[in-house]
């Protein structure tokens, strides 16, 4: 299998945190969903890729390159939006346009304008008289205009409001559609990646915690909802983590089938990504 | 690189009336004034171009750069072109105006001399230039401008002490043999600084996390 991104144990220490061996693979032609409560690490993994933080340690490919050695060649090819805006609001997206002609080789003016007008955004107003979720939808055309085969994206769709974001999914899946391209997508709209993401990874507290495909994620696990009692009676090997809630606990076993045979159950939910946040990040072993 | 040119020019555009503005003033005060004030124009260009460090800074733009293809380099490098080729233009602007005012005015004020006044500003700007930006590139451009005020007073302090000491004469006559060459030399000059501090602002931001 052919990998557009590849992570060895990357770490980085700050005084108050610290990114653990941080190993994940994205192979050619899929979205990978990067999931995490704030602070726990994804964006510092995304400077990392991106070289925006430098000190760091362990190996980082794209496209089977160094990210450091071959940096220039291999930013020819990748698309960003970050967290936070970054343009400066004095600016158009003519100006942008202008700008990016400069930037990158591949940069598609045509492809820019249409975005534009997709997204109804006016070229040559200033970005400070954008509201949040225009400048995002205006930081993904960005993104998606010099072609290119990687697109690392945190929080694309915050801002925006249920149509863009639709619109926006639909750009995604369009874009993976070329067996080449790929897309490493962190969010917190967990509802987003259930639909488009072909793998998730997990982080907590600066370490990868899992990293699976969605239908495996979302088929295997199962969350079991029982009295005090019935919890009881569950061996601690046959859950991952349990929380207490007001009125039930919420268990959280690997193996759905096989928990239904062990405990004669009927009912095991099927997990959602926020579920499986939740438990991991909230709850006790 | 040619990008990250366009866009300290498009962040600039937004002063541009203040720089119409004090070319104006610089016009009147050129006719009717005594006062020359023909460094105004290339001294707000260089204080222009140091505001748009502050929009990088406050807009995020500096990460985002560093996720662009030669991203830290080509940062630094349009900075430093892009003052340098606005102070040019912003020079020939105002020796274009000096001259015409001399010439339409009773000053007549002879050209070599504008010349001169004119590569003096470019100089002194250029200096400006070579201070400021590895200070802002290491603290950022707030701190920065403490910490030149802080040098410029202490230069001048040592400057004054040092010349307490020194019989200027006697330098004089020491440099005498480079008189016929004042041009190249702070040309010459300019170049090295700007060289130099080139090196220490790129060697500071390839070092800076964002």
């Amino acid at each position: 299998m052919e990998y557009s991104l590849e992570l060895k144990n990357v770490g980085k220490k700050y005084e108050n945190f610290e990114l653990k061996n941080v190993s994940m693979k994205l192979p050619k032609g899929m979205i990978m969903g990067f999931i995490g409560e704030n602070g726990a690490g994804k964006t510092t993994t995304i400077k990392a890729i991106l070289n925006i933080i430098t000190s760091y340690e362990g190996e980082i490919k794209i496209f089977g390159l160094d990210n450091r050695k071959e940096e220039a060649k291999v930013k020819e090819d990748i698309g960003v939006v970050l967290d936070d805006m970054f343009f400066p609001e004095i600016i158009t997206p003519n100006d942008i346009n202008d700008i990016m002609k400069g930037v990158f080789q591949n940069w598609d003016s045509k492809m820019y304008n249409d975005y534009l007008k997709e997204f109804d955004l006016l070229p040559n107003k200033q970005l400070k008289t954008f509201s949040k979720g225009m400048r995002k939808k205006l930081e993904i055309a960005t993104a998606l205009s010099h072609h290119p085969k990687l697109l690392i994206l945190d929080e694309p769709t915050s801002g925006l409001d249920p149509v863009a974001r639709a619109e926006v999914i639909e750009i995604f899946q369009s874009f993976i559609e070329n067996d080449e391209c790929s897309i490493l997508l962190s969010s917190h709209i967990t509802k987003d990646l259930e639909h488009i993401a072909d793998y998730i990874t997990f982080i907590n507290h600066g370490e990868i915690i899992l990293s699976e495909t969605t239908n495996e994620l979302l088929e295997k696990y199962g969350v079991v909802k029982c009295t005090e009692e019935q919890f009881q009676k569950i061996e601690k090997k046959d859950f991952i983590k349990y929380r207490k809630t007001k009125y039930e606990y919420e268990v959280l076993v690997e193996d759905k089938k096989k928990f239904k045979a062990k405990y004669k159950v009927d009912v095991v939910d099927k997990v959602t990504l926020d579920d499986f946040m939740v438990i991991m990040i909230k709850g006790e072993e | 690189m040619i990008g990250f040119i366009k866009k300290d020019i498009a962040v600039m555009k937004s002063n541009i009336k203040i720089l119409v503005l004090l070319t104006l003033l610089y016009v009147a005060m050129g006719i009717f004034g005594d006062m020359d004030i023909s460094f105004i124009l290339p001294f707000m260009v260089v204080m222009v171009m140091i505001q748009t460090f502050s929009y990088d800074s406050f807009n995020n733009w500096n990460a985002y750069s560093l996720s662009l293809p030669n991203g830290r380099k080509n940062s630094v490098r349009a900075k430093y072109i892009t003052t340098i080729i606005m102070i040019l233009i912003a020079t020939i602007i105002t020796f274009i105006l000096s001259c015409a005012i001399s010439y339409l005015t009773t000053k007549s004020i002879p050209i070599e001399k504008i010349g001169f006044t004119m590569l003096g500003t470019v100089f002194g700007t250029i200096l400006m230039l070579v201070l400021m930006y590895p200070i802002i590139y290491k603290l950022g451009v707030e701190k920065a401008r403490i910490a030149i005020f802080i040098m410029v007073f202490g230069l001048i302090g040592v400057g004054g002490l040092l010349l307490s000491f020194i019989d200027l004469s006697v330098v004089g006559k020491t440099l005498s043999f480079l008189e016929g060459y004042i041009i190249e030399i702070l040309i010459l000059l300019g170049i090295l600084m700007v060289y130099i501090s080139y090196r220490i602002s790129l060697k500071t931001f390839s070092k800076k996390e964002f």
